[in-house]
């Protein structure tokens, strides 16, 4: 008999609750969801666990889930090797580069040498300033990089945003989009070809659902 | 100062239950390979770096351990073992009757950035089949992997094959930049039928090509491409390629395993050398691959100049033991029986343990001069069946304890073999 497919839910945050919204239009509710980290669902073949958006990608690499659904930025900063079946559209985000409005700094070119980068997102704030040649000292922080600027940890962040209202509200001008990204359902490698019938039946009625 | 105890990242100490646990997988591959005729080979862990790098690829050489000799000459830990096969066969074995039939367990190394990353130094264990390009020796390694992983205990085991040559020959006839053959390649791994079809619509595709790339990624067996024909096409070596699958396939129905083999036409193994058959061995539990291997038909050419084809593949020891591990299987062998001998006649003590040991079963010396509750606590704690405290001759009566069941008896050494030996009947 074939064992559950297990796909992995964010446990909280802004992807948590369309998360469960697009599986429940697909036809997959979530049964019990307080305090527990593996859920029955309402179709049998189906548990959801639930798990931080950032680990999401680690649970679908190693087959800890065989499904997922997490940002496609986290997704590439975990470097993970997963498919990414489906944009569900929701969660929509940029990841900017982004400096104190008093700064002077009006374009990345601007930012001096060996500038310190507060970001949660290392290895995509890496890579990119990487490829526009500037050497930056990353410094990671989980949670609130537009502090950074203000408690003088560094001047320029990278970090999320979906409206630029945060920025904003902190007085940092975005000088640099370094990421257009959004929620994705995410699949194992090997439980892709193991269970296809079942999760293209899943993907075909979110494809249906979501548009 | 204060010194660092730890191994360095990705590397670790193997305690003793580790390596046995290791050695289960281990002796169940030798002797697999063994009946199978394949002969074990070692190699140096160190090599020239142009040794290691020769048709693996940018991927595999950025990962690679790389010092400087003191002859200034750039080495390298290997961190896969065909190349250095390869060189074997083109400078040492090249009198050798072909096909040779060679298989190895080694450490590799491989150094990662991301912190995604496995460990740095893991156990391969993998057989080449070299000189032979028939389907009966892509047969041959296919069936060699799915019964080494069937006598291994596992379940539900199940090997995916693609074809190197195939799909790149495909690729190539898209005409499309780097950039979008990595969008068509994740799409066909997706098998997004939709996307797939906008994506060859948006690149202009041909009929023909359009209709060979769906009808590909929708087949799931090999017999499957039995209705996938390319012959008119000018797509490289295709239609070669398919029949060549096609034999496969006849071949693993000989063997009586094409149950467990499936198509996948988006297969590639991060490794260049690959030009025919490829494929990666799984079990559902189990997220990651436990090994795989393929086809490389150029690679000896490259060290020797002699063209020399060849098929193999490789397992990763530590996957097997966590696909075991999934699927509830305890490898370690618990029956064991350890004995240990105490007395103060060491003569007789020693005549003891040779004794028992000449009958098969583990037996220790008690070296210390620690008195009787200390010989106890000691086997107690070290996980031993029994405790014999011998007399000044083997033929008196010794106390004999047993530690689980925590009782002693009288006897002789002999009648004590003789009730061991009864009890394994």
């Amino acid at each position: 008999m074939k064992r559950k497919i297990r796909i992995a839910i964010p446990s909280k945050g802004r992807l948590s609750k369309p998360s469960i919204q697009v599986l429940q239009e697909a036809g997959v509710n979530i049964l019990k969801k307080e305090r527990t980290y593996v859920s029955e669902t309402s179709d049998s073949r189906f548990d959801a666990v639930f798990a931080r958006a950032f680990d999401v990608p680690i649970y679908i690499q190693y087959g800890a889930a065989d499904l997922g659904i997490t940002g496609h930025d986290v997704i590439l900063e975990r470097g993970s090797d997963i498919h990414e079946l489906l944009d569900l559209g929701f969660g929509k985000c940029q990841l900017v580069v982004a400096v104190p409005e008093n700064s002077g700094i009006r374009s990345v070119n601007d930012i001096p040498t060996v500038a310190r980068v507060a970001t949660e997102y290392p290895n995509l704030c890496q890579k990119y300033f990487e490829s526009i040649g500037k050497q930056v000292e990353i410094l990671v922080v989980r949670g609130t990089a537009e502090l950074a600027p203000k408690l003088g940890l560094a001047q320029t962040i990278v970090d999320i945003t979906e409206t630029g209202k945060t920025l904003r509200k902190n007085k940092l001008n975005v000088i640099a989009t370094i990421l257009d990204s959004s929620c994705r359902l995410a699949c194992n490698r090997i439980a892709y070809r193991v269970f296809e019938s079942e999760i293209s039946e899943l993907l075909g009625k979110m494809k249906r659902g979501g548009n | 100062m204060f010194i660092r105890l730890q191994t360095p990242r990705g590397t670790k100490d193997y305690l003793p239950p580790e390596v046995e646990r290791h050695r289960y997988v281990e002796q169940k591959l030798r002797e697999v390979f063994q009946l199978w005729g394949y002969q074990e080979i070692r190699s140096p862990a160190i090599e020239l770096v142009e040794v290691l790098s020769t048709g693996v690829g940018s991927d595999l050489v950025d990962s690679m351990f790389k010092f400087q000799d003191f002859d200034g000459k750039i080495v390298a830990l290997r961190a896969e073992m065909t190349a250095p096969v390869a060189r074997i066969v083109t400078t040492k074995m090249l009198e050798a009757p072909k096909p040779i039939r060679l298989f190895y367990i080694s450490n590799v190394f491989r150094y990662s950035q991301s912190y995604l990353e496995r460990e740095r130094e893991f156990w391969q264990a993998g057989v080449e089949l070299i000189g032979c390009n028939t389907p009966a020796a892509d047969g041959e390694v296919l069936s060699l992997l799915a019964s080494f992983l069937k006598k291994l205990g596992l379940e539900e085991v199940r090997i995916d094959v693609g074809h190197a040559g195939l799909l790149k020959d495909l690729l190539r006839a898209a005409g499309l930049d780097k950039k979008k053959k990595g969008v068509l390649q994740g799409l066909l791994r997706y098998r997004d039928e939709d996307r797939l079809e906008k994506f060859m619509d948006q690149n202009s595709f041909s009929s023909e090509l359009n209709e060979a790339f769906l009808r590909l990624s929708r087949c799931r067996r090999l017999e499957e491409l039995s209705s996938v024909s390319l012959e008119s096409s000018t797509y490289g070596k295709t239609d070669n390629y398919l029949r060549a699958l096609l034999e496969v396939r006849d071949a693993l129905v000989d063997y009586g395993v094409e149950n467990l083999v499936f198509f996948d036409f988006s297969l590639v193994r991060n490794i260049e050398y690959y030009t025919g058959i490829v494929f990666e061995a799984s079990v559902p539990n189990l997220g990651l691959p436990l090994g795989g291997g393929g086809r490389y038909d150029n690679l000896m050419e490259k060290f020797g100049k002699l063209k020399i084809p060849a098929t193999g593949f490789a397992v990763e020891i530590e996957k097997c033991l966590q696909a075991l591990a999934s699927q509830g299987f305890q490898p370690l062998d618990k029956r064991k029986v350890k004995v240990l001998v105490a007395s103060r006649f060491r003569d007789s003590a020693i005549k003891a343990v040779e004794a028992i040991r000449s009958t098969g079963i583990t037996a220790l010396l008690d070296v210390t001069k620690g008195g009787r509750n200390e010989v106890l606590e000691y086997a107690k704690r070290g996980g031993m069946n029994h405790v014999i405290f011998v007399d000044f001759s083997l033929e008196k009566p010794a106390a004999i304890y047993d530690i689980q069941l925590d009782t002693v008896k009288n006897m002789t050494i002999n009648a004590f073999l003789q009730s061991m030996g009864d009890d394994r009947k």
